[in-house]
C-alpha cells in the first residue's frame, strides 16, 4: 500500500484551506463556549453568513470583494446580536436549541427557491474572486506546484493558505490578548458561575454579547475565507455537521486554551483524510474479499467521518482535556 | 492607601459616617426592640415588600431598618423566608410588591450588578467559588473599576497593569487575613468547603463594599474557623462596614451581632438587640412550636 500517498493526502488536508476555515470556526466558538461557557450550536450560521455576504454582494449586487467581506462581517456581527438578544438571559440550553435552530432557518431560507433571485438559492452563488487572486505574489502557471509527492498544491491555493493561516495566527493573538486581561478574567467567571459574577456588580448579559460578537466575527471569517476558496457559496455546505466538527476540532485540541482549536482543526483534518484515503487504498488491494470492497467503495468518507467520531469518544474516555488542555482543570469537573 | 494595613473596608467613603466606627456603635442601643423601629442612621429601608409563591407568602415585610455600620443577624427557624428576603433586597429574585432605598437612595427594580456596583455585596448560602480560577484571579475579580474589564482598554496591557498590580497586592493582603495566601496559585475548585467560604467573603470584601450580605457564613464550616470566621465579621463591622448576616443557629448570632431581626413565616416577628431577643416569647415560639399555648400561660 502506497503509505507515501496517504500521509500526502492527509497533509494536505491538514494544512489546506478546509483547515483553515475549520480553524477559524473553532477559535471562535472557542471565546464562545471555551472562555464564556456559551453553548453555541449554530456557530456554522455565522460561516454562513460570513461566506454568503462576500458573495452575494459581488455576485448579486457587483460590489467589490473588499466590500463584500466586510458585508459578511457586519452580518456576523448582526447574527449574533439576533441570537444575543432574545436568548442570552435564558437558561444555556435555551441558548444552545435557539441558535441550532436559528442557523438552519437561515440555511433553508438561503436555500429556497424564492431566494433565487437574491442568493442563488438551492443553484449556489458563484463569483470571480480576482481581486483577491491578483495579489497572489506565488507564481501560478499551469505547471507549478509547491510542496512534495501528494502534498502539494497550486499557486492559488497557497495564496489562499498563506493568507488563511496568517490570519487565523492574527486572530489567536487578539483572542489570546483580550482574554488575559481583566476582561478576559470576567469571561471565565461567567463561564464558572453567572451569579457570583453578577454578585460583583459585572453586567454579565453586556460580556456574554461582546463574547458572542468576537467569536462570531471569527466564525464568520471563516465564511469569508470559504467563499474566496471556492469563489461562491452553497447552502449545503452549511449544514449543522460543520458546527459538530468545529466542536469536535475545538475538543480534540483543548477548549480554553489558545492553540488548543488551531491544533484540533489540523488534526481533524489529518484524521478525517488519512482514514478516507487509507480506506480508498485498502479497497482497491487484490487480496481483500469482494465484499468488503464494494462496501468500501464509494463509503471511505463517511467511514473516515464516523471514525473521526470514534476517535472523539476514546479521546473524552482517556484524554479528556485535549491535547494541550489541562488535566487539573478537568478533573475539578468531576467534584 | 492601599499601603496601609489597614483593609479597605475600613476607609471612610462617600455616604458613610465614618465616626460610626467601632466604639461609637451606642446609638443602636437606644433604639426600642419593636418590630419595624427606626434607627438613627439607616442603609437600608424597606416597606410593604412581599413575594409570594403560589398560595405561599414567602416574604410580608412591613417596615424594617437596617443600621449603618453595625452587625445585623437575620435569623428565624428553616424556610422563615430569609434567602428570600436576601434575594429580593439583593435583586436576584423580583418581588411582588415593595419600595427600599439603599444608602439615602432609592431602589426600583434593581439587579444584582448595579445594586453591586453600589456597594452592596453579597455572598451565597451554597458558596459559588469560580472553580478553574485561581484562588487569587478569584479575589481580583471582585475589584470595582477595573479599567481592564472594558474590552477596548482589554487588548492593551499597559492600560490596565498599573491597576492590576495595585489590585493584586491588596487580594493578597485579603488573602492573607483569611489564611488563604498560601493557596494563592491554586485553582478554586481544589479548596476545602470551609476555604471557599473564606474565599467568598475575601472577594466580597475586594468589590470595596459599603454593605456585606452573608447568606449563612457558618453553616458547613468546621468551629475553629467558624470562630475565626465570626471574628472576622466583627472586624469589619469594627472598620465601619455595614454587615448582614443570615443564620439559622440562635446561640451563633449572640456572640457577634448588635442587633437581631427574627424572620417565621415570611414576618418579621421580633427584632432588638441579641440578647432581648433570645428571651423573646414569640421567638421561642418559633423556634419551639407553641407548647406554651397548652400550658395556659
Amino acid at each position: 500500500m502506497a503509505f507515501d500517498i496517504i500521509f500526502g493526502n492527509a497533509a494536505r488536508a491538514a494544512f489546506g484551506p478546509e483547515a483553515v476555515i475549520l480553524a477559524l470556526a473553532a477559535v471562535g466558538l472557542n471565546v464562545h463556549f471555551g472562555f464564556t461557557g456559551l453553548l453555541n450550536f449554530g456557530q456554522v450560521g455565522f460561516l454562513l453568513l460570513g461566506a454568503y455576504g462576500t458573495s452575494v454582494s459581488v455576485a448579486t449586487f457587483g460590489w467589490s470583494l473588499w466590500v463584500g467581506i466586510l458585508v459578511g462581517l457586519v452580518l456576523s456581527v448582526a447574527l449574533a446580536v439576533a441570537f444575543g438578544l432574545p436568548t442570552l438571559r435564558l437558561h444555556v440550553v435555551m441558548f444552545a436549541i435557539v441558535t441550532i435552530a436559528a442557523a438552519e432557518i437561515i440555511r433553508i431560507l438561503i436555500g429556497s427557491t424564492d431566494a433565487i433571485g437574491l442568493t442563488g438559492g438551492p443553484l449556489s452563488v458563484s463569483f470571480d474572486a480576482e481581486a483577491f487572486y491578483d495579489l497572489n505574489p506565488y507564481p501560478d502557471g499551469p505547471h507549478d506546484r509547491y510542496g512534495v509527492g501528494t502534498f502539494e498544491f497550486t499557486g492559488q491555493q497557497m495564496w489562499v493558505i498563506t493568507v488563511g493561516w496568517v490570519l487565523v495566527a492574527l486572530v489567536s493573538l487578539v483572542v489570546f490578548l483580550i482574554v488575559r486581561s481583566p476582561w478576559g478574567r470576567v469571561l471565565k467567571s461567567i463561564r464558572e458561575d453567572e451569579d457570583a459574577t453578577r454578585s460583583l456588580g459585572k453586567n454579565v448579559f453586556s460580556y456574554k454579547m461582546q463574547a458572542l460578537i468576537i467569536g462570531g466575527v471569527i466564525g464568520g471569517m471563516g465564511g469569508v475565507v470559504d467563499a474566496i476558496k471556492t469563489s461562491g457559496a452553497d447552502p449545503n455546505g452549511f449544514r449543522p455537521q460543520v458546527t459538530f466538527f468545529a466542536y469536535t476540532a475545538l475538543l480534540l485540541g483543548g477548549a480554553a486554551t489558545y492553540v488548543g482549536p488551531i491544533l484540533g482543526a489540523i488534526l481533524f483534518w489529518f484524521l478525517r483524510e488519512w482514514i478516507e484515503s487509507f480506506l480508498r487504498q485498502l479497497s482497491a488491494e487484490a487480496w481483500l474479499p469482494s465484499t468488503v470492497a464494494d462496501f468500501l467503495d464509494g463509503a471511505e468518507g463517511v467511514i473516515s467521518v464516523a471514525m473521526v467520531g470514534l476517535s472523539l469518544v476514546l479521546l473524552m474516555l482517556f484524554r479528556p482535556q485535549g491535547i494541550t488542555g489541562s488535566r487539573t482543570e478537568m478533573q475539578l469537573d468531576a467534584r | 492607601m492601599p499601603d496601609e494595613l489597614t483593609p479597605k473596608p475600613g476607609e471612610a467613603r462617600p455616604g458613610t459616617d465614618s465616626g460610626l466606627a467601632g466604639a461609637e456603635i451606642e446609638p443602636i442601643l437606644t433604639v426600642p426592640p419593636v418590630v419595624g423601629a427606626p434607627k438613627p442612621h439607616p442603609i437600608l429601608v424597606v416597606d410593604d415588600l412581599t413575594r409570594s409563591f403560589g398560595g405561599l407568602r414567602a416574604v410580608d415585610v412591613d417596615h424594617l431598618e437596617v443600621e449603618r455600620g453595625v452587625v445585623t443577624a437575620l435569623i428565624g427557624p428553616n424556610g422563615a423566608g430569609k434567602t428570600t428576603l436576601f434575594n429580593q433586597l439583593t435583586g436576584f429574585d423580583r418581588a411582588d410588591t415593595g419600595r427600599w432605598s439603599f444608602d439615602g437612595q432609592p431602589v426600583s427594580s434593581p439587579s444584582p450588578d448595579q445594586l453591586a456596583r453600589k456597594g452592596m455585596i453579597r455572598t451565597f448560602q451554597l458558596t459559588k467559588s469560580l472553580a478553574k480560577l485561581s484562588v487569587l484571579d478569584n479575589v481580583l475579580l471582585g475589584a470595582p473599576g477595573q479599567v481592564g474589564e472594558r474590552l477596548s482598554a482589554a487588548p492593551f496591557r499597559s492600560r490596565w497593569q498599573g491597576q492590576e498590580e495595585a489590585n493584586v497586592e491588596q487580594a493578597e493582603e485579603l488573602l492573607h487575613r483569611f489564611n488563604l495566601a498560601h493557596m494563592r496559585d491554586e485553582l478554586a475548585g481544589t479548596l476545602s468547603g470551609g476555604q471557599r467560604k473564606l474565599l467568598e467573603v475575601a472577594r466580597a470584601l475586594m468589590a470595596d463594599p459599603v454593605m456585606i450580605m452573608l447568606d449563612e457564613p457558618m453553616a458547613g464550616v468546621n468551629p475553629a474557623l467558624a470562630q475565626s470566621l465570626m471574628r472576622h465579621i466583627t472586624e469589619l463591622a469594627f472598620e465601619g462596614l455595614t454587615v448582614v448576616f443570615i443564620e439559622h443557629a440562635m446561640d451563633v448570632v449572640t456572640g457577634i451581632s448588635d442587633w437581631v431581626v427574627v424572620l417565621a413565616q415570611g414576618r418579621i416577628i421580633a427584632e432588638g438587640p441579641p440578647w432581648k431577643v433570645i428571651h423573646d416569647d414569640e421567638v421561642i415560639d418559633a423556634y419551639l412550636g407553641r407548647r406554651r399555648a397548652g400550658a395556659g400561660s
